[in-house]
């Protein structure tokens, strides 16, 4: 069945995400969905999943024959009933239900009406095992980690046999080893005659997967169904953000050894099982931590934050042992600032406007005898709009109705409000696009110029080696090896991957 | 079939396109989907139905004046509440809340003879810390609010009543501390200056408008009430974002406590007496304001405009169903199904705007 979303439009109270968009699905394929942030490849996804009723154009299959069959979906049951299978770019876990019930939530098995635990716990196993992952799936999803519920999610998607499949950015938390076994199966689904969209920001994923791609510029299409191998790198970037554009090239930066590190870790050990884990950043100085997903790395900077209890060892900023508790304390006291990975729960308040979202951290500040004035909110707003090209209505939208990309951008200039000496960045440019990921990485390098210290975790070996001085490689809760680096990619990640490989095979 | 391949004009700049439809004036819901509209046309629909079918209805000393005392009693209530539905919470203790800081207030003046703002102070502080007991335990344990206040308010009928009976005067206080009469009878009318005198509104009005505005201050502009709000809004990011979540908590339970304190003493004014009974009638009222006015239970946003139009709405219809010889018992079936009517339309409007693709 060839799938046809055809001249769809979608308004929102002040934007028009959809304008005329056109998707064309033939089978066997994998169709890249592509566009910056704000471009309407989510809407796009949930008009064509039945979430959002379009208002204007139509959806269409076509038959072996030829024979065209208009389809419209009055919710989402009805998408999946036409065989239409998605995985969302946010995350639609039930946090208490354990990783098997969340994989068989559409297709439980039942034996005389009873929920069948057993043929539930198979189903589950098996649909992990095709993603090569390993999980105990009796685990509460709200024990995993971020990475790791996606893989769940993914996996919830191939519980259901689809004949079109929607991967709105899948692989946006994971690392190079768990994408690889996601496009295995992808690619499997296609040769078994399957239509496959994927929506990603990672360009080197399009080109190596992906055979045809339609791009979206401000809810239009501007390409549609094309052949990836008549396209190079930047001709795609091109046709997404309207001109050319250029990625950020940096040499190596020159940092000051002779003071003592802003942050430094000795031998800390933590409750989550961190072991004798030594590091330190200087000031203007970018430590990566790079690591697989499960390493360890954002529930290291939790316990550092004082979410998570340290065990032994000591923290030190400039030399002074502390013991955080807080975020609160870290950000008063010690000027020290987290950006969470975990955008929907933990990054911004959905319900909130963007004014609030932005100013959150510093109303103390920004407070004269304890209230706060809308005008410096907006003002600070609009200042993060401009540097961080946010696609906003106004300061007043509330952060809900942002896109992914977006929603990250306010999550992360809360921080930049903040003005902390210390930056602690988990995974900043998940879900960014091209020209906005290089505008991220040309900030935090000002940052960093600007004598903050900044210790970024990312699963974005490229981001890393673009940006990092140095680079301290996790495995399994243990820091396996540190290297200075050279912004050469090739070197420097044979180099990285054989500090895990080597851990992992002792 | 014929699906258009061409590429579309490439040209048009990206930003432009973006300032173009950022300044198209939102398309917004309908307009009765605005709970505060829609309550305030409610009410001036009761008030011509109730006058025109009960002349009395409108009269100044039988009827409004009554009703302005009521008011402000309720409202108070209702800002009780609200104070801890921005976390999400509830305080299912408002009305026992009440009951001991008017036990405080009614001793305060029987046997230390204290001044009535005194005493008021006393009673708001004894509000303000029963209130906190119930938020500290509630971010201490990680018990649901629900729960915990539901048994501190078990608690306090006991201890309340124990109180009356042993330190207290039996059911309530005989005192009458300067000043009491005098707020309990006399509006603003009563004082003239030249030939002019003032409205016939009585004189606790001001008290609760100002408790009003300033919990609407609160949460607009203060930080502690956004950081409540935000509390509500997202714990977890809450946290992350560097607010004292726990403390917060306990903040706004105290709060509630002390707006419990202050409906008490009012009600007290009212009555004539700091007695036992007071805050029996509380629970319902202190929801129903809030939630009529358009207050989330899921908290993150209050309306305290809202909340005076629900309170008022209720009034309307508790007095003109009075005039019309209601019974008592049919009064609460209506109001009841006010309440009822009040939550599905707030799920209608929430449903309308899903279906639009927005938030409400
Ligand atoms: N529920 C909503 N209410 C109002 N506006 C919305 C809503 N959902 C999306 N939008 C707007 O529609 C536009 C397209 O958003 P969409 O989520 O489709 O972008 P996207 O291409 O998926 O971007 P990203 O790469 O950041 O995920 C954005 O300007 C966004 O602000
Ligand atoms: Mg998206």
């Amino acid at each position: 069945m060839t799938f046809i979303a055809e001249q769809i439009v979608k308004v929102f109270p002040g934007v028009r995400a959809l304008d005329r968009a056109t998707l064309r699905l033939e089978p066997g394929t994998i169709h890249a969905l592509l566009g910056e942030n704000g471009a309407g490849k989510s809407t796009l996804i949930k008009v064509v999943t039945g979430v959002y009723q379009p208002d204007g154009g139509r959806l269409l299959s076509t038959a072996e024959d030829g024979s065209l069959t208009e389809l419209s979906f009055g919710g989402p049951l009805d998408a999946q009933r036409a065989g239409i299978g998605v995985v969302h770019q946010e995350r639609n876990l039930v946090p208490a239900f354990s990783v098997a019930e969340n994989i068989a939530l559409q297709a439980v098995p039942k034996r005389r009406g009873f929920v069948d635990q057993e043929a539930m716990r198979g189903l589950a196993r098996r649909c992990l095992d095709r993603l090569d992952v390993h999980l105990d799936v009796d685990r509460p999803v709200s024990s995993l980690s971020v990475a790791q519920m996606q893989l769940v999610e993914i996996a919830k998607a191939l519980a259901v046999d689809s004949k079109v499949l929607l991967l709105d950015e899948p692989t946006a938390s994971l690392t190079g080893d768990e994408a690889e076994a996601l496009y295995t199966v992808v690619g499997a689904l296609r040769d078994q005659g399957h239509s496959v969209v994927l929506v990603t920001h990672k360009l080197e994923e399009v080109f190596a997967v992906a055979d045809t791609m339609t791009v979206l510029r401000d809810g239009r299409s501007v390409a549609e169904a094309q052949p990836l191998a008549e396209h190079t790198r930047d001709d795609v970037v091109t046709l997404m953000v309207g001109r050319a554009h250029a990625d950020l090239q940096l040499d190596s930066r020159s940092v000051d050894t002779t003071t003592a590190p802003a942050l430094e870790l000795e031998n800390v050990s933590t409750a989550q099982g961190h072991h004798n884990i030594s590091l330190h950043v200087r000031r203007g100085e970018i430590l990566g931590l790079y690591g697989l997903v499960g390493a360890g790395r954002s529930e290291l900077a939790r316990a550092v934050l004082g979410l998570d209890a340290i065990t032994g060892g000591t923290v030190r900023i400039s030399g002074e042992p502390v013991r955080i508790s807080s975020v609160g304390q870290a950000l008063q006291r010690h000027r020290l600032g987290y950006v969470t990975e975990n955008r929907k729960e933990e990054g911004v308040f959905l319900d909130q406007t963007i004014a609030r979202n932005v100013s959150v951290t510093v109303w103390r500040r920004l407070a004269r005898l304890g209230l706060v004035r809308g005008n410096d909110e907006r003002a600070l707003v609009e200042q993060y709009r401009e540097q961080l090209g946010m696609r906003i209505s106004g300061p007043t939208q509330l952060a809900g109705q942002l896109s992914g990309g977006n929603q990250q951008k306010v999550s992360l200039a809360k921080w930049l409000a903040a003005d902390c000496d210390i930056l602690v960045i988990d995974e900043p440019t998940v879900g960014i696009d091209v020209r906005t990921k290089a505008a991220f990485h040309e900030l935090i390098v000002g940052l960093a110029d600007a004598g903050i210290a900044i210790l970024l975790i990312s699963s974005d070996l490229p981001e890393m080696i673009t940006l990092a001085d140095r680079i301290a490689v996790m495995s399994e809760y243990r820091i396996v090896g540190e290297l200075d680096n050279d912004h050469r990619y090739e070197r420097t990640s044979h180099a990285v991957i054989r500090m895990i490989h080597a851990e992992i095979a002792s | 079939m014929n699906v258009p391949m061409q590429q579309s004009d490439a040209t048009v700049p990206t930003d432009e396109l973006a300032t173009e439809s950022a300044q198209r004036p939102p398309r917004g819901l309908p307009f009765w989907a605005n709970p505060r509209l829609g309550l305030l046309a409610v009410i001036v629909v009761l008030v011509l139905v109730f006058s025109s079918l009960r002349s009395s209805f409108l009269n100044t000393d039988l009827t409004l004046v009554p009703m302005q005392q009521d008011l402000s009693v309720f409202l108070v209530v209702g800002l009780a509440q609200l104070a801890v539905l921005s976390l999400g919470h509830m305080n299912l203790a408002v009305p026992r809340m009440a009951a001991i800081s008017a036990f405080a207030m009614g001793w305060c003046y029987q046997h230390l003879s204290v001044p009535l703002w005194l005493g008021l102070v006393a009673g708001l502080i004894v509000g303000a810390a029963v209130g906190a007991l119930a938020g500290w335990i509630i971010s201490a344990t990680g018990v649901n609010s629900f729960v915990v206040t539901l048994a501190l308010d078990f608690a306090l009928v006991g201890l309340v009543s124990l109180l009356y009976s042993h330190i207290g005067d039996g059911v309530a206080f005989a005192a009458h501390p300067a000043g009491m009469n005098t707020l309990r009878n006399d509006t603003f009318s009563d004082y003239c200056a030249g030939n002019v005198c003032g409205p016939p509104v009585p004189l606790i009005v001001p008290i609760a408008l100002l408790a009003a505005v300033l919990v609407a201050l609160l949460f607009r502009l203060s930080r502690v009430g956004r950081e409540i709000l935000m509390t509500g809004s997202n714990a977890r990011a809450a946290r992350l974002s560097g607010i004292p979540v726990s403390r917060r908590v306990v903040q706004a339970h105290a709060l509630s406590g002390t707006l419990a304190a202050l409906a008490g003493f009012l009600l007290a004014i009212n009555s004539g007496a700091f007695s036992a009974d007071i805050g029996n009638s509380f629970l319902l009222p202190s929801f129903l304001g809030p939630v009529l006015g358009g207050t989330l239970l899921s908290g993150g946003a209050v309306s305290v405009l809202g909340t005076i139009f629900g309170a008022a709405l209720t009034e309307v219809i508790r007095t003109g169903l009075n005039l019309l010889n209601f019974s008592v018992q049919d009064l609460n079936i209506y109001i009841g199904l006010v309440l009822l009517v009040a939550l599905s339309l707030d799920r209608v409007r929430h449903v309308l705007a899903e279906r639009r693709g927005s938030r409400a």
